[in-house]
């Protein structure tokens, strides 16, 4: 009994034979819809945020320097290759590509950073729906924001006008402390 | 069987003006208010109905009309429904009784809510610090309103979690926080006689990521599926249907159907993988390697397909509120119906294999055992209670998306020991592959996903539980105002199962104490989920590395 089972298990194991892949040395081709490493095209983005906006993990962020000119970072390191950003765009601007080799040391190898330059609205500014009720939305929405590119730090704030001020205030913006330090 | 309205009519009969309101959006959903002083009489009542108890959710109201709620939940498995008795307490005062004299089940519970909301219990029987980490100062609860959510408090030194007293002329076995047959941390201290497992008691929740408070203050609806699907790196689309239905369950959508057929799809590859993983872990864990790599090479079949299918291996981010994100093109229908041929046939060969072979037998028959009657007053679920001869599957007794359009046999075994739950899992993978069939068959055309029509009004409850490949998943949402919720719970199936392990071990061997820790499936980071928590406390001395090569020296000279 013991012996023709083990027999068994040999023939179990010889049938598959070897099924190791060998990656490193031989590229592995990922499938059509895979979703790796999220791509934009500046040519189509029209700035709006909306990336931003329903972003999961809080990756992509955006800048406003001054009124003609605005700045969208993505960074990587946090990045759950979910694909919301893809869905939401609505001039399909983000595409997930097949790249999905990305450990590296440095962040900045996985990080893509836009500068748009804006038009201002005669009417409003900038447009924004003003329909919406809704806070968070209505954050997403407004015209300005203010992220901290530098600490790669979200800023929970957007106005309907250019703010100096708060563009200062973001540039000082820390990253919550431990009680005590 | 019993009606809603029967239970309604027991419980004021019984309780009169103890019952406050009823509210039953469903009619598979009854929830009830209740007075706070008689909470342990009437979940005794809801037990002797038959109901098995879920979990216990504590929230904060102190802005609305300060209190601190809590709401116990029981499942009547064979009614098809859920009783939730919500009760509340003055925020200044947050004293209950306990229930756990009577379910034990639910000790946890109310320790989680003693660590994060500051409530009291009369009556526990073991009241000790379970979520927060030692060094966490008193008096701060995190799960209340006027905590922020990136609060930081500073680590201290010299705090340490006090264990268990050790029983008389045993002595303690530390197995973790790291080890290498936990794969998460979670520390088991055992109290051994010999080589006789006599007791053993369990500080976890290392790996708190602060995911229920992050929900409830900075992302919305719809993002927390993404995190959902995170909590457990196995059974990730589990936790993001069970919160879409929790949240379609409270505004009233109905979803299309054939998002529903997906979604139970999804479900079900997912657990043919789960259970084909597990049984490699626990050949692994026995020192059976051939089923490790056997059981492993068979399930990338299924990984290649998900990939084709989703977009990736794991964390599939299909299911979102509303519906499904891709649909199933007739391509891939036809090449899943051949994946599952091909897991159908290698796994009979691998189930063959480890049927005849005697080294399992020996590995895990008698092993693990806990009566019939222990694992229900402990209210274990998924194929842990199962081999125990608890006869429950949400998927039957409660059934959700496409379930009742689906038939499939629920195995039940009644040995009590690990064998059973191998042999549960082999035959439940079988089930799956079905399941799979039925659906790929039935699946009606349709729109994937459906838009909400008006905003979800803030302030309901909804109760919503998936039977994930390790038990069942149980998730409770209270809708909030600003588009993300006021409340949402999670409870993990390890949640329940790991409090039955210490009745497992008892009178084992401690060689086995793997086998019967992993025979529940583990999930310490979906058990560990609910608040932020630095880790790292108690003195460490720091060696380097040739200071600890010369005390390991100077020992093996010294044993000489």
């Amino acid at each position: 009994m013991w012996l023709t089972s083990k027999i068994k298990q040999v023939l179990l194991v010889l049938k598959p034979g070897v099924v190791t892949l060998k990656y490193p040395f031989e590229p592995h081709p990922v499938p059509k819809n895979f979703r790796g490493q999220p791509v934009w095209d500046h040519h189509k983005c029209i700035g709006c945020g909306g990336c931003a906006a329903h972003c999961p993990a809080r990756t992509i962020l955006v800048r406003d320097l001054c009124q003609d000119l605005r700045v969208m970072m993505y960074d990587g390191s946090r990045c759950t290759y979910c694909g919301r950003c893809a869905d939401v765009c609505p001039e399909s601007a983000i595409t997930m590509s097949e790249q999905y080799e990305l450990a590296t040391n440095d962040k900045n190898d996985i990080t893509l950073s836009m500068e748009l330059f804006m038009l201002t609205c005669q009417r409003c500014g900038r447009c924004y729906n003003r329909e919406k009720t809704n806070m968070i939305d209505k954050m997403g929405l407004k015209g300005f924001r203010y992220d901290n590119l530098e600490l790669r730090a979200v800023i929970q704030k957007a106005t309907e006008h250019f703010d100096e001020k708060m563009l200062e205030e973001s540039d000082r913006h820390q990253r919550p402390r431990k009680i005590g330090e | 069987m019993l009606t809603i309205e029967e239970v309604k009519n027991k419980l004021s009969n019984r309780f009169k003006s103890a019952i406050i309101h009823f509210d039953h959006p469903l009619r598979s959903r009854l929830f009830v208010d209740i007075d706070k002083a008689r909470v342990r009489e009437i979940s005794n009542e809801i037990v002797r109905m038959g109901g098995r108890y879920l979990v216990s959710i504590g929230y904060d109201n102190i802005a609305r009309d300060k209190t601190l709620g809590l709401i116990h939940t029981f499942s009547l498995d064979r009614d098809d429904l859920f009783v939730c008795l919500r009760s509340a307490v003055p925020a200044e005062d947050p004293v209950l009784d306990s229930i756990t004299p009577d379910i034990p089940n639910a000790g946890w519970s109310e320790r989680e809510y003693m660590d994060l909301l500051g409530m009291k219990f009369t009556g526990h029987p073991k009241p000790k610090r379970l979520i927060l980490s030692d060094d966490w100062p008193e008096g701060i609860y995190p799960l209340r309103k006027e905590v922020p959510w990136n609060l930081m408090p500073p680590p201290a030194e010299n705090v340490a979690y006090q264990l268990d007293e050790c029983p008389e002329g045993c002595t303690v076995v530390p197995v973790g926080p790291f080890h290498p047959t936990l794969h998460e941390p979670a520390h088991f201290a055992v109290f051994v006689d010999g080589e006789t497992i006599k007791g053993c008691d369990y500080r976890g929740f290392m790996v708190h990521r602060g995911i229920e408070k992050l929900c409830q203050t900075q992302v919305t609806y719809n993002e927390i599926p993404f995190i959902a699907e995170r909590i457990c790196g196995i059974c990730g689309s589990v936790h993001a249907t069970s919160y879409s239905q929790s949240v379609e369950l409270a505004s009233g959508l109905k979803i299309s159907r054939r998002a529903e057929f997906i979604r139970t799809i999804m479900l079900e590859i997912e657990r043919v993988h789960s259970h084909l993983l597990w049984l490699g872990v626990a050949g692994h864990l026995i020192g059976f390697d051939t089923v490790f790599m056997q059981a492993w090479r068979v399930r990338e079949s299924i990984m290649w397909f998900s990939e084709k299918l989703t977009g990736n291996r794991k964390t599939y981010g299909m299911i979102v509120v509303g519906g499904v994100r891709r649909d199933i093109t007739p391509e891939l229908k036809d090449e899943l119906a051949g994946v599952l041929k091909t897991i159908e046939k290698e796994l009979m060969t691998i189930k063959n294999a480890i049927i005849g072979d005697t080294a399992i037998h020996r590995r895990t028959k008698g092993v693990g055992c806990i009566t019939n009657e222990e694992a229900r007053l402990w209210s274990l679920v998924g194929p842990v209670a199962r081999a125990r001869g608890i006869d429950i599957d949400v998927r039957r007794d409660h059934p959700y998306a496409a379930y009742d359009e689906v038939q499939f046999d629920v195995p039940v075994l009644d040995s009590c020991d690990v064998w059973a739950t191998v042999v549960v899992r082999i035959l439940e993978t079988f089930e799956s592959i079905k399941i799979i069939r039925q659906a790929l068959d039935k699946m009606p055309d349709g729109p994937i996903m459906t838009e909400f029509a008006e905003d979800i009004q803030p302030l309901r409850h909804a109760i919503s539980a998936v039977e994930a490949p390790r038990g069942e998943v149980v998730h409770y949402l209270i809708t909030g105002e600003e588009n993300r919720p006021e409340r949402w719970r999670v409870r993990a199936p390890t949640y329940p199962n790991l409090q039955g392990v210490p009745l497992m071990l008892l009178n084992d061997q401690f060689a086995d104490l793997p086998i019967i820790i992993g025979s529940i499936d583990p999930c310490f980071s979906c058990t560990d989920r609910v608040v932020k928590v630095d880790v790292g406390s108690g003195k460490a001395i720091r060696l380097t590395g040739r200071e600890l090569e010369q005390i390991s020296r100077a020992k093996l000279n010294a044993g000489r």
